[in-house]
């Protein structure tokens, strides 16, 4: 099963693309991913139900969220109401170490997306601040990368036994499904993922290269 | 949310700073429906019982300022873009008066360092204080790296 665990939509403030406008994309373009992740932007959804346009385009949609740290953007699969009580998605400045707790503490999981990308990607930050513990996944491949921000990913990643996942990072439908994450189980909900994220089956894939 | 975003909130959010009466010539939405390539006639043509400017119309109107006197220069301000909410038609032949508020102000960070935004809000009401539309601008401010 392959899912793009990285997209926006309008919900974002950056978004441009309509949920409804992502699934008639997919199936008119015959997009090899079963499914997405919807990862809004210093918040989390929890209001949208997209639950009929599932159904209906015969799609894997869930909602996560990406929120900002002191090491750059980091998604964070699992979000419940619990989690939010825990810290302000709104931040740009959380400190990571806390969003990691707070995700373990809550059976959630966070991943720090386009970590070779300056500013907002982990490894720029790891010289001045260190090798943050508790990191178990990364997103390898992004479908916004410039230059060598994905070959700086994957060596990092390497070095320090990180799993990748891959997502495309879509603020408008034309990019949706660019990068994406093939699961061995079947994912139907955020708690599948979520385990299927811990349990370490899956594989990042990059559809733009084929890698 | 950063310190300087919080108090920037809680000094200029909802506080209106500037009033403006905008009149609404018929010539003129009727000439701007034309450009946008309406082809409803009740942007078209004066006569149409219904007739009223193009639901766009109000992105053209802008106050005397943009932000509130004192407001913090966080950077440079780029535009980033307009939105607008219609509740009412803007009916041509008539005065509006818009009202500008700060709607939002966020932070985010992006490639290029922390980029703090700013939603100036004109409310437009009609003679009888209906609250016919709002106009929403967002201006981003990059911080200097």
């Amino acid at each position: 099963m392959l899912l793009d665990l990285h997209t926006h939509s309008i919900k974002s403030d950056d978004g441009r693309a309509k949920v409804e406008n992502y699934c008639q994309w997919i199936r008119s373009k015959n997009l090899p991913i079963d499914g997405f992740v919807l990862t809004e932007h210093r918040q989390f959804d929890a209001e949208s139900d997209y639950s009929a346009l599932a159904e209906k385009f015969d799609l894997c949609i869930l909602k996560a969220s990406e929120v900002e740290t002191e090491y750059g953007h980091v998604l964070v699969y699992g979000v419940t109401p619990a989690l939010q009580a825990e810290f302000d998605f709104g931040s740009i400045s959380l400190p990571l170490a806390k969003v990691i707790a707070a995700c373990n503490a809550h059976g959630a999981i966070a991943v720090p997306c386009h970590p070779g990308r300056p500013r907002v990607g982990m490894f720029a930050h790891t010289d001045a601040l260190g090798v943050p513990a508790g990191v178990e996944i990364v997103e390898i491949y992004n479908g916004g990368s410039r230059d060598q921000e994905d070959q700086i990913a994957i060596e990092h990643a390497s070095q320090l036994g990180y799993r990748g996942i891959g997502g495309s990072d879509s603020h408008i439908v034309s990019h949706v499904g660019r990068c994406a994450t093939r699961f061995d189980a079947e994912i139907k909900s955020i708690d599948d993922l979520v385990l299927a994220l811990k349990t370490g089956q899956f594989e990042a894939v990059n559809l733009k290269t084929g890698d | 949310m950063d310190q300087d975003i919080t108090a920037a909130r809680e000094k200029f959010l909802n506080q209106d700073f500037d009033e403006k009466s905008f009149s609404v010539p018929a010539e003129k939405t009727i000439e701007y429906a034309r450009l946008c390539g309406e082809t409803a006639e009740r942007f078209l043509d004066a006569s149409h019982p219904d007739f009223q400017a193009p639901p766009t119309y109000i992105a053209s109107l802008s106050g005397s300022r943009a932000l509130p006197e004192g407001f913090p220069r966080f950077g440079i301000g780029m535009d980033a873009g307009k939105g607008i909410e219609c509740f009412l038609p803007v009916r041509p032949g008539t005065t509006i008066t818009g009202r500008t508020h700060l709607h939002d102000i966020y932070s985010k960070t992006g490639r290029s360092g922390r980029m703090v935004f700013a939603v100036s809000r004109i409310a437009f009401y009609d003679a009888e204080g209906n609250l016919l539309a709002n106009s929403d601008s967002r201006v981003v401010m990059r911080e200097k790296s």
